[in-house]
C-alpha cells in the first residue's frame, strides 16, 4: 500500500496529542481510509474491520505522546492497525478451524470458467495465511516483522506464505502442467 | 531435474542473499519452467498490490471521539483513586514502621494486620494502574500476550490459595504469616504484569 502523507503533520500531531478535536479529526480524515483498507484485508468481516478502525484510532489518540517521530506517522499508525487487526483474528481464532479444505471447493483446472478471481481466492485463505500474504506481499513487512506481530517465528511466516501461494496458484488455475 | 520449490522461489524474491540461494539462482538461469513460475509469482504479487482498496462504509469519527473523551475521564478518575490508595498504603506502612514501635511495643497480631492492610492497599493500587492502562483494549504482540497470560494464570492460582486460606481456621497461628506471604507474592506478580505491559508499550512505541 502506498504511503500516506498528512499535510501539516508536524503541526497537527502536538495538537491531537493534547486532545484538540479538530486535529484529531484531521488525523482521522487522513488515515481512516488506509486504516480501514488494511483492517478489511486482514479481518474476515466489514464489522470486524470497523471495530479495528475504532480501536486503532483510540490507541492513536491515547498514545500519540509516545510517538517519537523517528519513522513516518503513517508507518506508526499502520503498525497499530496491523496489531489490532491481528488481535481481532486471535480473538476470532475459531474461524481458522473453518478454513475450507483445499479439496472441497477447488474448481477443477479443466474448467477455466470456474476459476476464482484473486479477490475470491484471497478471501478463501485462512485468516492467518491471508494476513501473512497481505502484510508481506502488499504492505512490505518482512518475515521477521510478521513473526513479531503474530508472536510466531520467521519460519512460521515463511511457511504460511509459501502454503498460501501454493493455494492461490491452484485456485487461480496458474499451476504449471507437468 | 529437480525444480525449485515455491519456498525457494519466494526466498529468491527476498532482499539479500541467503545461504543456499546461489545454487537456486544457478538453477533458475538454466530452467525456463522455474523462470516462468517466478514470473507468475511476481505477477500474482503485482495483482495483489493492484486490488482496489476497500473503502469504509461509514464515518466513525464521532463515535471514536466520544469514546476517547469518556476514556480520558475514566482514566483521570482512576488516577485519583490510585493516588488515594497509594497514600493509604504509605500511611499504613508508616504506622507499622513508626520509630516508637519496637518489637515488644505492639501486639504482633495487630502489627501483622497493619502490614497485611498495607500490602493489600499496594495490591489494589497496582490493580488500579492496570485498569487505568487497560491492556485488553491495547495492541499486544503474541510474545507479550503469552507472558501476560502466564502471569495472569499464576495470579489466578494465587487468588485461589488466598481464598482457601481465608476459609481456614482463624486460630491457626501460621495463618497471618501465610497470608502475608501470599499477598506479598501477589503484589510481586501484579508488579511484573504492570512491568510487562508498560515495557511492551515503550518497546512498541505506543
Amino acid at each position: 500500500m502506498e504511503s500516506v502523507r498528512l499535510v501539516q503533520e508536524e503541526a497537527l500531531v502536538p495538537l491531537a496529542r493534547g486532545g484538540d478535536p479538530a486535529a484529531q479529526e484531521a488525523l482521522y480524515r487522513a488515515f481512516s481510509g488506509p486504516v480501514y483498507g488494511l483492517a478489511r484485508r486482514i479481518c474476515r468481516t466489514r464489522e470486524d474491520a470497523e471495530d479495528v478502525v475504532q480501536e486503532t484510532f483510540l490507541e492513536v489518540f491515547r498514545s500519540l505522546g509516545r510517538f517519537r517521530g523517528d519513522g513516518s506517522l503513517w508507518g506508526w499508525v499502520r503498525s497499530i492497525t496491523a496489531s489490532k487487526a491481528l488481535m481481532r483474528l486471535r480473538r476470532n481464532k475459531y474461524r481458522d478451524a473453518d478454513e475450507l479444505s483445499d479439496d472441497v471447493a477447488t474448481p477443477p483446472r479443466e474448467q477455466p470458467a470456474l476459476r476464482m478471481d484473486l479477490e475470491a481466492a484471497l478471501e478463501r485463505l485462512s485468516d492467518t495465511a491471508r494476513a501473512v500474504v497481505w502484510l508481506h506481499d502488499v504492505e512490505g513487512y518482512t518475515h521477521d516483522e510478521i513473526g513479531q506481530l503474530m508472536g510466531k517465528s520467521v519460519s512460521f511466516s515463511k511457511s504460511q506464505l509459501a502454503r498460501a501461494h501454493a493455494r492461490l496458484r491452484r485456485w487461480l488455475g496458474e499451476e504449471v502442467a507437468t | 531435474m529437480n525444480h525449485l520449490t515455491l519456498e525457494q522461489l519466494l526466498d529468491l524474491r527476498e532482499p539479500g542473499l541467503e545461504p543456499g540461494q546461489a545454487a537456486a539462482r544457478e538453477h533458475l538461469a538454466d530452467c525456463p519452467r522455474c523462470q516462468a513460475e517466478l514470473d507468475r509469482l511476481g505477477q500474482r504479487v503485482a495483482r495483489l498490490k493492484a486490488l482496489p482498496a476497500p473503502r469504509p462504509s461509514r464515518d466513525q469519527f464521532r463515535e471514536i471521539r466520544s469514546r476517547h473523551v469518556a476514556e480520558r475521564r475514566r482514566r483521570s478518575a482512576a488516577r485519583s483513586v490510585a493516588l488515594v490508595l497509594a497514600l493509604a498504603a504509605t500511611v499504613a506502612l508508616a504506622v507499622v514502621l513508626r520509630p516508637g514501635a519496637g518489637p515488644g511495643d505492639a501486639d504482633p497480631g495487630s502489627s501483622a494486620a497493619s502490614e497485611l492492610a498495607a500490602i493489600r492497599a499496594q495490591s489494589q493500587a497496582l490493580e488500579e494502574t492496570l485498569r487505568e492502562y487497560n491492556p485488553d483494549s491495547r495492541a499486544i504482540d503474541g510474545r507479550t500476550a503469552a507472558i501476560a497470560d502466564r502471569i495472569e494464570d499464576q495470579l489466578s492460582s494465587l487468588d485461589r490459595q488466598i481464598e482457601l486460606l481465608d476459609l481456614m481456621n482463624l486460630a491457626d497461628p501460621m495463618r497471618d504469616t501465610r497470608q502475608l506471604r501470599l499477598w506479598r507474592e501477589r503484589v510481586g506478580l501484579l508488579d511484573a504484569l504492570v512491568d510487562v505491559h508498560l515495557t511492551r508499550a515503550s518497546y512498541a512505541g505506543l
